[in-house]
């Protein structure tokens, strides 16, 4: 049974976030009011189609982004109006990152790869902590293996462990078996509910249901609002009111 | 923050720093080595560059020294006087001023920073031996003091005395060259030569001084200047003379007392201008300068040249490389890298690359240096530390200049559109 959002610590919390771009002369609302709260050793899956404003959402829980209007705090520091070098240290300290094509440097050893955030951070014992996070995702033998010599399973595990490595509050992995087949995409599944197991807080961007059904909680946006969340389905009576309105006011919205 | 505290910070910091620097240095040598030949044809200007710089200065200073050399060898307070070419009213040559055995003279007599003087004739006469027999030989015509005066010896035999000059003795001194140009050897000594015709008997052989440009010092006769005028009649009215001044720093001394002196005896006036012509070591020094400062620009030219060509082929190469890793920066930024990590990795890699083609054009203007001095007529090359310094430092300073743009555009690229690059 899943525990309520109140009774663990907070590591997002975005309230009434939107995300307007400039297209040539023309405004998208990419997002138009995001509130929700993902708590420690949450095991979430964003879902939405194309458009939906995932991304978008994506992007800046990640930090890569600053939101338009609205408040995003990241384990409690609010990190919704930081210049572009104070989020990039963010991102270096709190936040893991796997993508869909990997993002492996070429020419560059897994270990190498695995090291380089902790570069960005000036983190002690990087090659100890990079060869910890190696044999989390079982890849040390691979270690001084380049991208190209590694399967689009192994190179996603580097990159998972690259994620891993700075023991980030967060991973956030956007469509993390976009490139796989089903088998391979299983067992990078595997490995993300045996690091959620182990107490890590996990961000899952997808569209595949199979994915998502591995999730604890599934978040789903449509024309950039939340018009569904499985956890609201079930706790929503003991959600504090400023959290329930937006949520009632979506829900209503599906409706009609 | 108190001082210990930022004494700690920086402690704390500087492994990770330098870690960061060699990473960075590392990734750009990885990236090199990946394009291989686009690398190596993009610091084509650069190694051009060096290698001119390398090869002129290494020749310029090969030259200098070996001038030097020579000079030290004439005798350092040496000076030559002689007289100067009249010229006609369309600026043509009508002969010489004259200048005779009196002046000389007087110079010895009357000027007391100047040691000693010889008088001294330039000729070129034919001289045979034997089967053996040169059309012209560097001759000349002077006193005993000679020897003393050139810093220039006899290693065997003995030179011509003061008694061989008072009798106008025909006896000459030869040297190495014209040894073996005769065919003979040392044995020569006491045999006699014939000069234009005339018996000479040899009293003493040159030491060897070797080859200066294309001119081999060593193809020289000497004989009493009294004999000489035997020899040549004509020339007791436009002798010329090597003067010693008492020390280098009479030298200048030594000249203005010799120049009052002959203007007195030519009866010039102020304002006209000499009728002789002093030559001293410095001018030499100062001619050959103007060589080295002509060499120097023509050098400059070059190198601005190729320096620019090269820095704009490295920036060229930097711009497609920010193209090309478009999602590699994308990356990096989201892993935590900030604008200045990625400025400094894409200049590092500016800097790494121009420097690279700094030093393949050092060690190709080393080759060249070597190559040209295996060759027998050739100076001893020589490549001064500053040069390597310069032509390194130029080329990495190319490399900042040229690198700054891509660095910089590379720096400023949004994560996210850096992401979705495809």
């Amino acid at each position: 049974m899943i525990a309520g959002p109140q009774s663990r610590t907070p590591v997002i919390e975005i309230l009434d976030v939107h995300k307007v771009y400039r297209v040539g002369t023309e405004l998208v609302h990419a997002l138009r009011g995001v509130t929700t709260t993902i708590c420690e050793n949450e095991y979430v899956a964003i879902m939405g189609s194309s458009g939906s404003g995932k991304s978008t959402l994506m992007n800046i829980l990640g930090c890569l982004d600053i939101p338009t209007e609205g408040v995003y705090r990241l384990g409690g520091v609010d990190v919704s109006r930081m210049s572009q070098s104070r989020l990039a240290h963010v991102r270096s300290r709190r936040i893991g990152f796997v993508f869909q094509s990997f993002e492996l440097l070429p020419r560059t050893t897994a270990l190498k790869n695995v090291e380089l955030p902790l570069t960005y951070s000036h983190t002690p014992k990087r090659r100890q902590k990079a060869l910890e996070a190696l044999d989390r995702v079982g890849l040390t033998d691979r270690m001084h293996h380049h991208p190209n010599q590694l399967s689009g399973g192994q190179k996603q595990r580097v990159a998972i462990a690259r994620a891993l490595a700075q023991s980030p509050d967060i991973i956030l992995a956007d469509e993390p078996t976009g490139n796989l087949d089903s088998k391979t995409g299983d067992e990078i599944m595997a490995i993300f509910d045996g690091l959620h197991a182990e107490g890590q807080t996990i961000v899952v961007v997808t569209h595949e249901d199979h994915i998502a059904s591995r999730c604890k909680r599934v978040i789903r946006l449509m024309d950039g609002r939340i018009v569904r969340d499985s956890i609201t389905e079930r706790m929503e009576k003991s959600l504090p009111l400023t959290d329930l309105a937006p949520r009632v006011a979506a829900l209503e919205e599906v409706a009609v | 923050m108190n001082g210990v505290a930022v004494v700690k910070t920086v402690i704390l910091f500087l492994p990770t720093r330098l870690a960061s620097v060699t990473n960075n240095v590392a990734t750009a040598f990885v990236q090199i080595w990946a394009n291989k030949i686009r690398s190596l044809l993009t610091v084509l200007g650069i190694i051009i560059a060096v290698t001119s710089i390398i090869t002129v200065v290494s020749f310029v200073r090969g030259f200098g020294e070996y001038f030097t050399d020579f000079l030290r060898g004439l005798g350092t307070n040496l000076m030559v006087v002689s007289p100067e070419w009249k010229r006609g009213p369309r600026g043509e040559f009508i002969g010489r001023a004259n200048m005779y055995l009196e002046d000389i003279q007087a110079v010895n007599a009357q000027c007391p920073a100047i040691r000693r003087t010889t008088p001294v004739m330039w000729t070129g006469p034919s001289i045979e031996y034997g089967r053996q027999r040169i059309a012209r030989v560097e001759m000349r015509c002077a006193s005993e003091q000679f020897q003393a005066i050139r810093n220039y010896y006899v290693d065997a035999g003995r030179f011509f005395g003061a008694i061989d000059v008072e009798n106008a003795n025909q006896v000459a001194i030869l040297g190495r060259e014209v040894l073996r140009k005769l065919e003979c050897d040392e044995s020569i000594v006491g045999d006699y030569v014939l000069i234009e015709g005339q018996r000479f008997k040899v009293l003493g052989l040159l030491e060897a001084k070797g080859q200066f440009m294309d001119d081999n010092q060593d193809e020289l006769v000497v004989i009493p200047w009294t004999a000489g005028l035997k020899l040549y009649p004509d020339e007791r009215n436009y002798m010329g003379f090597y003067v010693e001044a008492d020390g280098e720093q009479n030298v200048a001394e030594a000249e203005a007392q010799l120049t009052r002196v002959l203007r007195q005896r030519h009866n010039l006036k102020p304002g006209q201008p000499h009728d002789f012509r002093v030559f001293k070591q410095d001018q030499m020094l100062k001619e050959f300068n103007k060589v080295e400062q002509v060499a120097t620009s023509i050098l400059g030219g070059i190198v601005s040249i190729s320096l620019l060509v090269g820095g704009i082929g490295i920036m060229n190469v930097m711009l497609v490389s920010v193209t090309e890793r478009t999602r590699e920066i994308g990356l990096r930024k989201s892993v935590g890298a900030r604008r200045r990590d990625i400025l400094s990795q894409f200049l590092t890699e500016a800097v790494v690359l121009s420097t690279i083609g700094g030093a393949i054009g050092i060690g190709l203007g080393y080759a060249i240096g070597f190559v040209a001095s295996m060759h027998p007529d050739m100076v001893q090359v020589k490549v001064p530390l500053w040069s390597v310094a310069l032509a390194l430092g130029f080329s990495a300073g190319v490399g900042i200049f040229f690198g700054i743009i891509p660095a910089f555009k590379a720096a400023i690229l949004h994560p996210i559109d850096a992401l979705r690059h495809e």
